[in-house]
């Protein structure tokens, strides 16, 4: 029994107190998570275990709950920091479009969704990794909006950012959809 | 493990405010920035930054540790993104620019104009981040959810920011609480961990368990609210939002200001970096 079956393509949109629910702990999770961070030397941004969280709530409940997971766990996450939940909006909006693109992956990537465990961790695993590569495309608006070089954003901001973050989702996502299938067939769900 | 969110400015004149006037002032604030890259407007609006910031009551020995984030976070982005632009800045090329001299080593150049350009930056940064502060320490963290449902994000959503804030303390709590059931196993994820990919690992047996036990407990949560009705009509919220003279005057000044940004961006008067005269006549003829 499975929630990431082909039948949720229809109701991917639907908002409901499960969608708000996940959406919440997923947010949560991400924003205090985000303090375990480590510095990478030399980079102005962190390896970020936590963000595997965002990924993996999109893919597992949907697109709706991965941008929420995203926008405000990245939000909350600065604004424990200190740095303001509104401060960084377009970075905020790169993480939630990570986890929109992740939820999407029952119409891109229906064989392994729709497959045994071991095809929908792996699944998870590719759609985390797309969603990753493409969402973070979003921080490029720094170039206009901080007239920041485009050199600078590759290799600052974007390399050290996706590399990190493609490390953190490909080891963890399919680890946390191993983790969460039995549960939830346990869970009725 | 405290990871909630501190209310350092509670009592002082910006915490008295409406929350509203706290996220709409950032909002227009970062607009009007946005559109600014003459340095000395920038200067202004950084010390109105300053002024705002200083009304929320935050004290400094309690945040010195964020400022310091905040400071290296932006002075290295600065710094990197005037080396790789290599002396250009926009509109003026390498060839157009007043260089200043070369780095050692690197040989990158630094003109008049990029060294302007990184200022301005380092002080644009600067300001959203003064302004951002007081949204994360004057704002009661049970407020963001109704605040930002009175600002037009649909209720369900609005709920969900409440609830995100609500789920902290407690999903902190299990953290830990899965964090020393670990280290009694004699694992420590918090001790120093060499490397990318070992830093990844070590956080799996604290991660994973969190997470799966915070999502299979959330089946609480959510029979509660469908037993109560959750999205079936129109909630109402415990706190009533109400804003008074002075939360439309701080409302009125930042939408002035953006007003004027936004005349001055697009008459071109503020939308070109100004280099001093006195720095391009350090460079050499």
């Amino acid at each position: 029994m499975s929630t990431l079956t082909m039948d949720r393509r229809n109701n991917l949109w639907e908002v409901t107190s499960r969608t708000i629910v996940y959406s919440a702990i997923g947010a949560a999770l991400y924003g205090i998570l985000l303090v375990a961070q480590v510095p990478i030397p030399g980079s102005t941004v962190s390896v970020r275990p936590a963000f595997a969280l965002v990924p993996f709530f999109g893919y597992a409940f949907g697109p709706i709950v991965g941008f929420f997971t995203g926008l405000v766990g990245n939000g909350i996450g600065d604004q424990i920091s200190g740095w303001g939940a509104l401060t960084s909006w377009n970075w905020s909006i790169a993480n939630g479009l990570v986890g929109l693109i992740a939820g999407l992956a029952p119409m891109y990537l229906a064989r392994w969704v729709n497959g045994n465990l071991r095809d929908r961790a792996i699944g998870g695993a590719v759609a985390g990794a797309i969603a990753v590569v493409v969402g973070f495309l979003f921080i490029f608006t720094d170039a206009i909006l901080q007239k920041m070089d485009i050199g600078t954003i590759v290799s600052t901001l974007y390399i050290p950012v996706i590399v990190g973050d493609l490390i953190g989702t490909i080891i963890l996502v399919p680890i946390l959809v191993y983790a969460w299938e039995p549960v939830k067939a346990q869970l009725g769900r | 493990m405290n990871i909630a969110p501190r209310y350092l400015g509670r009592g002082s004149w910006l915490a008295r405010r409406d929350p509203r006037v706290l996220i709409l002032a950032i909002v227009l604030f970062i607009f009007t920035v946005l559109q600014v890259w003459d340095g000395r407007v920038i200067f202004g609006l950084l010390l109105i930054s300053v002024a705002y910031y200083s009304l929320a009551g935050i004290p400094w020995r309690q945040i010195r540790r964020n400022w310091t984030v905040v400071f290296v976070f932006i002075g290295l982005l600065v710094t990197v993104n005037m080396i790789i632009g290599g002396g250009d800045a926009p509109g003026v090329t390498l060839e157009q620019a007043h260089v200043l001299f070369r780095i050692p080593l690197l040989g990158a150049p630094i003109s008049a104009e990029s060294l302007s350009l990184a200022v301005t930056q380092l002080m644009r940064y600067l300001a959203m981040a003064t302004i951002g502060f007081p949204l994360a320490f004057a704002v009661a963290p049970a407020d963001f959810g109704v605040a930002f449902h009175r600002l037009g994000v649909p209720e369900k959503f609005a709920f969900g920011i409440d609830l995100t804030f609500r789920f902290l303390p407690s999903l902190a709590n299990d953290l830990q609480t899965t964090a020393d059931a670990q280290r009694i196993r004699g694992f420590d994820w918090s001790a120093g961990k060499a490397g990318f990919l070992s830093r990844v690992r070590s956080s799996v047996p604290v991660v994973v368990p969190t997470v799966v036990n915070a999502i299979a407990g959330a089946e609480d949560t959510i029979d509660a609210m469908d037993l109560r009705g959750f999205g079936t009509g129109r909630r109402t919220w415990l706190r009533h939002l109400a804003y008074d003279r002075t939360d439309l005057a701080v409302i009125g000044f930042f939408m002035v200001l953006l007003v004027v940004a936004t005349i001055g961006g697009f008459s071109g008067a503020w939308s070109q970096v100004w280099t001093p005269q006195f720095l391009i006549d350090l460079a050499p003829g």
